[in-house]
């Protein structure tokens, strides 16, 4: 058994921490049926950590989650969460009462109010956060007193994450936690997410948005038909870091495609699209050009592969649009 | 260090039971269709034929009614109300939830039924109040029958009620569902009109649960002649009923939604 394992206290130095991993999955396997929703699985996430499984609808990701939290048996591979096993009875309410998890449903008692909501749960933990500081830390200082049916959507969604994190875990599972929400509330959400997990919580985020993973996690497994397809940190995701350039713009009136100083790779809709790996060559050539000639290029822009580009890439989309 | 650990399990429950009775009185649905229904039959019925007497049982009709009603209570609070709850609870993620939190699933169960043993009781002793002051029927003879028959109806009917939870397959069908087996049941019972003893409709009800609650529930009044308080029969009938409902609640149970 690791320090991290039975023993309560945690690690004395953020350095010492970094070196362990809360979360051990090798060679995860699980079958609906005739169905392989999981297979052969594998990935680390260290101690303080946020990691994002992201992948579309189907992919796997809420079956992996659930396995973790000991909601579903494994039927083949390694699991540890902070050094135990999830599966085994015998220490699964030790477990969590170190884990949080904030599910896809919003689902609360309806008539009792927030205060009392989470009072009743930090009961449930040992060590538990104050109930009135994660009431503030969620932004509901207002409604304390208010019951949970009178909350709206967004606020529902704060109180499920201060449940979640009521108990002071040391492993958070966030089961696409913005599903459903418009941006600004999303963008709130992720704002209050870094806030709450700060103090070094270890997080496994599940998603099928981009710029969630990429706002948040500090590394990413895209997941597609049950496997992981690709591993790594948001910026170097599957390559995207050594990949081509894309420089748009929209052509100026009165100049012919063949007119531009260099060729466009596409045109479409009006914009025309280069594909380069000399982007900065490119750009000097074009905006010379420009002031030169004395026009303006529309909508210049110069970016790598977008997170998106390369997720839709990695979970086979391309290949379905054949 | 077994003290501590039985201190520390009991308050767990004590407060998930707390909470449990938050909920339920904060429900207008809950709090009426339970205690709010069995009052407003007991008063409707008693007032419009209160003095008459039952033919074949020569007492009067609210010496009936009181026992009727208060089993009626049990069954509403222990089965209609804890089944739709239960399944509304799946459904939204709500058991998933506590699945995933330290609170055991014995301490959850446990919590629900302590939970309609309370609104039981406190349903029986505002039947026994209303009838006694409002009009002028007896309290019961023997105590200790009825608070028997009270803990096995609510255990059985607990058990039902999380048996039933278990064949409902969504939120939507939750209400007619159970509401149509309450309604059945409460029919074959003889609540509403005594069934003639002897007749095959009361043959037939004698292998139902509701009618045996209310029979053991008028024993322990006495008013026939001769009669036993304890209904040991009645309550064999209900507890066999009660052990099915457990064993298919421990067999069905779940805590994830169906529709997933």
């Amino acid at each position: 058994m690791g320090p991290y394992g039975l023993n309560r206290e945690r690690p004395a130095t953020v350095r010492y921490r970094l070196r362990v991993a809360a979360i051990v999955v090798d060679g995860l396997m699980k079958r609906y049926g005739q169905l392989e929703a999981v297979s052969d699985v594998s990935f680390e996430i260290l101690s303080g950590e946020v990691f994002a499984l992201l992948g579309p609808n189907g992919a796997g990701k809420t079956t992996t989650i659930e396995i973790l939290e000991g909601f579903r048996r494994r039927d083949g591979g390694r699991v540890e969460v902070l050094g135990l096993d999830p599966a085994d009875r015998a220490t699964s309410m030790r477990l969590r009462e170190r884990t949080g998890v904030v599910l896809q449903e919003l689902a609360v008692e309806p008539y009792l109010t927030v205060r009392e909501v989470l009072e009743r749960n930090a009961g449930y933990y040992p060590l538990p956060r104050d109930p009135a500081e994660v009431i503030d830390l969620v932004g509901l200082s207002e409604r304390a007193r208010s019951r949970v049916k009178t909350l709206s959507g967004g606020q529902m969604r704060r109180l499920d994450l201060g449940l979640g994190i009521i108990g002071n875990p040391e492993v958070l599972y966030l089961d696409e936690p913005t599903t459903g929400f418009d941006p600004s509330a999303r963008r709130d959400a992720w704002e209050l997410v870094r806030r709450l997990t700060s103090g070094g919580t270890t997080v496994l985020l599940t998603t099928h948005y981009m710029d969630e993973a990429e706002s948040l996690a500090s590394r990413v497994a895209v997941m597609s038909g049950g496997r992981i397809v690709a591993a790594g940190t948001p910026q170097s995701l599957g390559g995207r870091d050594m990949s081509d350039a894309l420089v748009r713009f929209r052509p100026p009136d009165g100049v012919a495609i063949a007119d531009l100083p260099v060729q466009p790779t596409s045109v479409t809709a009006g914009i025309a699209v280069i594909r380069t790996d000399k982007a900065v060559e490119v750009l000097r050539v074009l905006t010379n050009w420009a002031v030169e000639e004395g026009v303006e290029l529309a909508g210049l822009t110069c970016e790598r592969l977008t997170l998106e580009d390369v997720y839709l890439r990695l979970v086979g989309y391309e290949e379905q649009q054949r | 260090m077994m003290a501590a650990v039985a201190r520390r399990r009991a308050k767990m429950v004590g407060r998930q039971v707390y909470y449990e009775q938050l909920s339920f009185w904060r429900n207008p649905f809950g709090a009426f269709f339970t205690i709010g229904f069995s009052l407003i039959f007991l008063v409707l019925f008693a007032a419009t034929g209160g003095s008459g007497k039952v033919v074949f049982l020569h007492v009067k009709e609210i010496q009936y009614y009181v026992p009727g009603f208060a089993a009626y209570g049990i069954m509403s609070a222990c089965f209609n109300t804890l089944a739709i709850s239960l399944v509304n609870r799946r459904e939204s993620g709500l058991l998933k939830r506590i699945r995933l939190s330290p609170l055991p699933a014995w301490a959850m169960i446990g919590a629900l039924l302590l939970s309609a043993l309370v609104v039981s009781v406190v349903q029986v002793v505002v039947l026994l109040m209303v009838g006694r002051f409002g009009f002028h029927a007896r309290l019961p003879v023997d105590w200790a029958p009825l608070v028997i028959a009270i803990a096995v109806g609510v255990l059985c009917f607990t058990a039902l009620g999380v048996a039933a939870s278990t064949i409902v397959p969504n939120e939507d069908a939750a209400g007619p569902v159970v509401s149509i087996v309450f309604f059945v049941m409460l029919f074959l019972s003889g609540l509403w009109f005594p069934l003639q003893r002897g007749s095959a409709l009361a043959q037939f009800s004698d292998y139902f649960p509701v009618g045996r609650l209310i029979r053991a529930m008028f024993a322990p009044f006495q008013l026939l002649p001769g009669a036993s308080p304890w209904a040991w029969g009645d309550l064999g009938v209900v507890a066999i009923w009660g052990a099915v409902g457990t064993f298919v609640a421990v067999r069905r149970f779940r805590f994830e939604p169906r529709r997933s």
